[in-house]
């Protein structure tokens, strides 16, 4: 067992794990932090994804004592994020969800690729959502709803005609 | 599943990293980005007693250049090699590699060097350090030696490593301006190991012609009868020659017969693409 | 809370000797014996010959698959309970696992089923119309044999249940991940001998299913039994090892098909021979002999073929269960009436469209009953499948296939057309012909308006991505006029919902939104009294529209009808019905179902050295009749097609000769991403069914049982120039490459 010192979600956490408890079980069991979801164990499937010190990865093969001293943003922490505020109003209107166990892992991929990438076309954001798996919508309103956001940015920071 | 019971360590330096490596022994596992170690304590193939874990040791971050070699610290991840955080000698062939290793979220946490000890044959890096006849610089409690990619992997998933060795860089000739380099993959969907890879560095400056072929289970294979004849007489790909070095080198590294054509076109694709 | 683990069986056939339990915590572990009061599940079915088999909660005396679980381990925590599982020892003497459908089919041992004699779980034949005048007259004849693997149904969330005693209520309360709340319950306490108003079961939030989480599983009935013995709740997470290991359950079959054509390329009749792989045991309540039922009675598609021998042979094998997944034998019948379709063209030299084109039903046939007693109800299967050849651009393709691509590659086009039956009832023509022991009935709904005018239905059925949420609350906004933004969905928990059955089968749309429908009518008499009332106006002068009742002059909200009976019915006319805003109705299905149907055109390029297969371009012309969202239809087609593409080149669960599975992780089993999916054309036809309340029809599998057959018939296509053809799926780079391979050894070009 160790005392595990960590910021989640802006918040600092001190909590007793034991060595072997995984970042994913931390968050969901101990946090109750259940957004995350976990879907293989294995770091294939994706749906574990979360942001450590911005940058995603999988809370399944990492285990939460490595995670010490880290920052943690699971899917529960965007308040007030605009450009989540804007992924997630573009999921809604493209059906880009159905049972919603991969969605968590979606988001901080597509906050990952748009907040990384400027110059995002359909075939990149195919490539890039290639480590989250869905079964149930098929990706194309993933892809729709992430081409959409990286449009408006786009046309945003356009500079205005004088 | 989770975890057989472990104590995890995570030593401030890399000297009582090599430490804690010794005394513990064959108890004990070095974790950096956990990529590859992780999904074998969850499955429980791997039930290590301690971790030791590596990945925030300074000493095994970042990359310098001197005399024409790159040393790249072991920990240096592969988003890292993709985002050109480190210098590239290779004329992008290292970036461009990163970039096709599995997904970003494991690209951010996975190492070269845990990649290279963890010695799975169909793994890009092993590959690819193999054709740029990379080696390995590695320090233990009987202190530091250099030893090739190619010797260093003996089977798949085993190493020449010893008891209470790290690998602490990861050293890459520079390419000369005039290197080529070519790439060509078939995985069964973008992102997974490779079903067949070939990387081909050619680089007159250095005299050096390298084509190696990846596979899922075996090492990597050399392919000297197609290296020489690329090095020589150049990249046309559509000469019989070519081809029959190519069967002649795939019959010499047991390549299974019904793999022929698909280890064939990988290996033509990449000269191809080296030539362009 | 505790947590379960189980012992698993490393052997897939094998004699249990003996079960030793770590000394340090022999208490903690729970073998076969100790399971008091646990009475046996058995799975039956009134289909002639059908042998019923008991599936164990924990295995005793044998073992029958890999990862069969032998004894459940308790713990602090999951890690814990994992340890005290790996200390468990268990002797075995290992058996002959029956692992291939040869070995199934052989009349010796070894019997996965030790006292029956032989490995077929049932041997269902099929028969009607003339196929000796068909043989007779047949001018061209294509016989054809496929094979489908098997696959997993790969929920992203696996299976997972925790389990409480509620003292207080002396209930026994199951959380699970399910799609059929009702029947779960009145299995569960079946099995653990507690009276269903002592079992609650709440079905949450569940992270999809396919079919896969249908039955009544093993690990919650010993779940559920440890909560109540150790009068603590105890809970169970599946992890993905396991679940490939131990769910591999779907899609395993193999298919011997014969058409016979008249020289205009008609189809006169047709003999089918299937194999269906169907494991180890039988779930309950959904027997495994459903599979080959279905592949029989759909073999003959949206085709006027008047003539049939059709048999389907379902076996039993040391292999997980099988289960229904999306689609459930379907895709194995259009893939066999699709080559045949595809076979006659080239033997007839007749275009691929065309040949179908000539054998489709016709809209004036209809309502249609088929050769296998299906009565197509309605629609326009030739103008659907003209229009997909029109989507992908088929004389471009064409035109294309006849140039030398710059890479190498072969093009090839390929089409499906096919009927998804929906949404069928209890009756001859519906689940009663299984002769299940469990007859999924009527589909029930309560409405009740609130004290401030908004809505509550509560159903039976289950949502778990449907978006039951938002189509449910349309229905009533379509009755009422209420804004469905004031409709609230619930579901899921036995204590409170109505007992409808759950969700399968694409019925919801048609049978809990008929329910609702009818409801809220039965809503608008009391709304109509109360409204009168307060407007001081005769009954038979409101109208109810938008969420107000009109009268002629004025009207009112629903939430002042709310407030008139929650607050003051003492006001209210005499003639109020006591039951108040509360409405109860059922929906009785149409029994032999709704028949959407769907044509797909797919265009592939193969690789021909690597074997590699990229989809390039995809159509869906797509008709489940009057559409009440098409945001959420456009999601069933969409999701369904990328489960159909992963059945057409990507997805198997492999075993060893000895029966060990081993495509145990995502890496071994691969799933399609982002970047395997292509895009698709997607367009609708709407012709409603006269049979169901608005004309709808189901469309929840409608996506999944194309993409193998037109895929397959367009990497067929492909190929053609080099006389390589590969009839199995996966259609894996391997397979592409081995057929190449062999036509070439054969002297082909």
């Amino acid at each position: 067992m160790k005392t595990l010192n960590i910021r989640i979600n802006g918040q600092a956490v001190s909590q007793a794990v034991d060595d072997r408890l995984s970042l994913a079980d931390f968050v969901r069991d101990q946090c109750l932090l259940t957004g995350t979801h976990i879907g293989c164990e294995h770091g294939v499937c994706g749906a574990c994804t979360l942001l450590m010190d911005g940058k995603p990865i999988r809370s399944c093969i990492t285990l939460a004592v490595a995670a010490d001293g880290a920052e943690i943003r699971t899917v529960e922490g965007y308040q007030g994020d605009d450009l989540m505020v804007a992924i997630r109003k573009a999921f809604n209107l493209r059906h880009a969800l159905q049972c919603g166990f991969c969605t968590s892992g979606m988001l901080a991929t597509a906050y990952d690729v748009l907040s990384r990438i400027p110059d995002l076309d359909r075939d990149r954001i195919r490539a890039e959502l290639g480590g989250n798996l869905c079964r149930c919508t098929g990706y194309l309103p993933i892809i729709q709803a992430i081409e959409d956001v990286h449009a408006q940015r786009s046309a945003s920071a356009k500079p205005k005609a004088s | 599943m989770k975890p057989a019971s472990l104590s995890y360590a995570r030593p401030a330096t890399l000297s009582d990293a090599v430490n804690n490596l010794q005394s513990l022994a064959d108890q004990c596992r070095v974790i950096a980005g956990g990529q590859s170690l992780g999904p074998m304590l969850n499955l429980r193939l791997a039930q290590p007693k301690h971790l030791v874990d590596i990945s925030q040791l300074t000493d095994l971050r970042g990359a310098s250049v001197e005399d024409g070699i790159l040393a790249i610290g072991a920990c240096v991840t592969h988003a890292e090699i993709e985002d050109r955080k480190i210098p590239d000698v290779t004329l992008g062939l290292m970036p461009f590699v990163a970039r096709g290793i599995a997904y970003r979220a494991v690209r951010n946490r996975g190492t070269i060097g845990g990649s290279l000890a963890h010695a799975d044959p169909a793994a890009d890096w092993l590959t690819t350090t193999i054709a740029m006849d990379a080696s390995l610089r590695l320090v233990g409690p009987a202190g530091s030696r250099e030893i090739k990619v190619a010797d260093f992997v003996t089977a798949a998933m085993e190493t020449a490593i010893e008891d209470g060795e790290v690998i602490v860089q990861v050293l890459v000739p520079c390419f000369s301006p005039k290197a080529a380099w070519g790439h060509a993959k078939y995985a069964k969907k973008l992102g997974d190991f490779a079903q067949s890879m070939c990387v081909a560095v050619v680089d007159p400056g250095r005299k050096v012609a390298r084509v190696v072929l990846g596979r899922r289970s075996e090492l990597p294979s050399l392919l000297r009868g197609v290296s020489e004849l690329v090095a020589s007489k150049g990249y046309d790909t559509t000469s019989e020659t070519l081809r029959s070095a190519i069967d002649e080198d795939l019959k010499a590294a047991q390549a299974d017969r019904g793999d022929q054509t698909m280890h064939r076109a990988i290996v033509e694709r990449a000269i191809r693409d080296l030539a362009a | 809370m505790m947590h379960a683990a189980f012992v698993r069986s490393p052997h897939a056939h094998a004699r249990i000797l003996s079960v030793r339990k770590p000394r340090d915590f022999a208490a903690q572990v729970y073998a076969a014996e100790d399971l008091t009061g646990v009475a046996r599940m058995r799975s039956t079915a009134k289909l002639p010959g059908f042998k019923p088999s008991d599936w164990p909660i924990l295995a005793a005396g044998k073992v029958r698959h890999a990862g069969e679980p032998i004894a459940m381990a308790i713990g602090s925590t999951p890690a814990e309970a994992e340890d005290i599982a790996g200390l468990v020892e268990v002797d075995f003497e290992a058996l002959r696992p029956v692992v291939t459908m040869a070995d199934a089919l052989k009349k010796t041992p070894p019997f996965v089923h030790d006292d029956w004699g032989d490995n077929i779980l049932v041997d269902i034949k099929l028969e009607g119309g003339d196929l000796a005048g068909a043989k007779a007259n047949a001018v061209h004849i294509v016989e054809r044999t496929f094979r489908m693997n098997r696959m997993h149904p790969l929920a992203l969330e696996g299976r997972a249940c925790l389990a409480h005693y509620d003292s207080r209520l002396d209930e026994l309360v199951v959380h699970v991940a399910h799609q059929l709340p009702v029947p779960l319950q009145i299995g569960l306490s079946q099995v653990l001998g507690i009276s269903q108003r002592r079992l609650r079961v709440i079905v949450p939030d569940v992270g999809a299913s396919f079919g896969l989480k249908t039955y009544v599983e093993s690990e919650t009935v010993a779940v559920a039994w440890a909560a109540m013995k150790l009068r603590r709740p105890v809970r169970w997470i599946q992890d993905r090892y396991e679940s490939l290991v131990c769910d591999a359950n779907c899609r395993d079959y193999q298919c011997k098909i014969i058409g016979y054509a008249d020289a205009n390329g008609r189809v006169l009749g047709l003999e089918c021979d299937v194999v269906v792989d169907s494991g180890a045991y039988s779930p309950w309540p959904w027997p495994a002999g459903i599979e080959g039922g279905l592949a029989l009675g759909n073999i003959q598609g949206c085709y006027d073929i008047r003539a049939l021998r059709g048999r389907a042979i379902n076996v039993v094998s040391n292999k997980p269960a099988g289960q229904p997944f999306r689609g459930v034998a379907r895709p194995l019948s259009c893939i066999g009436h699709e080559i045949v379709m595809d076979g006659i063209a080239e033997m007839a030299g007749i275009d691929p469209v065309e040949v179908r084109l000539r054998n489709f039903v016709q809209p004036e046939q209809m309502p249609y009953v088929s050769i296998t007693k299906k009565t197509l109800d309605s629609g326009d299967y030739a103008a659907a499948l003209k229009r997909a050849a029109e989507l992908i651009d088929l004389p471009a393709v064409r035109a294309r296939q006849k140039t030398h691509e710059p890479d190498g590659r072969l093009i090839g086009v390929g089409f499906a057309s096919f009927y998804e039956q929906t949404a069928y009832g209890t009756g001859p023509f519906g689940y009663s012909a299984w002769g299940i022991e469990l007859v999924p009935g009527m589909e029930p709904a309560i409405a009740r308006l609130t004290g401030d005018g908004e809505l509550i239905l509560e159903v039976g059925s289950h949502s778990h991505g449907q978006g039951h949420e938002t189509v449910f609350a349309q229905v009533a906004h379509e009755v009422l006029g209420i804004d469905p933004r004031k409709v609230a969905v619930r579901f899921g928990d036995t204590s409170s919902s109505p007992a409808g059955t759950g969700t399968y089968t694409s019925r919801s749309m048609v049978t809990t939104g008929g329910a609702i429908a009818e409801a809220c009518r039965l809503l608008t008499k009391p709304l109509a009294v109360v409204g009168a009332h307060l407007l001081q106006c005769n009954e038979s002068d409101v109208q109810i529209r938008d969420g107000r009742v009109h009268g002629p002059q004025g009207s009112v909200e629903f939430s002042e009808i709310g407030r008139a009976w929650y607050h003051h019915p003492e006001d209210l006319p005499a003639n109020m019905d006591a039951t108040g805003l509360t409405a109860t109705a059922g929906h009785k299905a149409h029994d032999p179902g709704v028949f959407a149907y769907s044509a797909h055109a797919a265009v592939v390029a193969v690789d021909p050295e690597i074997g590699s297969v990229e989809v390039l371009d995809y159509a869906i012309v797509a008709d489940c009749g009057t559409r009440v969202n098409p945001l959420l239809v456009e999601g069933q087609i969409i999701g369904g097609f990328s489960n159909g593409l992963g059945n057409a080149l990507y997805e198997e669960n492999t075993y060893d000769e000895f029966g060990q599975p081993t495509a145990t992780t995502l890496a071994d089993y691969t799933v399609p991403t982002a970047a395997s999916m292509p895009d698709v054309k997607l367009d609708f036809m709407e012709t409603p069914s006269p049979f169901s309340m608005f004309g709808i029809k189901g469309v929840g599998e409608n996506g999944a049982i194309g993409p193998p057959a037109s895929i397959m018939n367009a990497v067929n296509d492909a190929l053609r120039p080099l006389g390589a053809a590969v009839f199995e799926t996966p259609v894996s780079a391997r397979r592409v490459r081995d057929a190449i391979a062999r036509a070439r050894a054969a002297g082909g070009s």
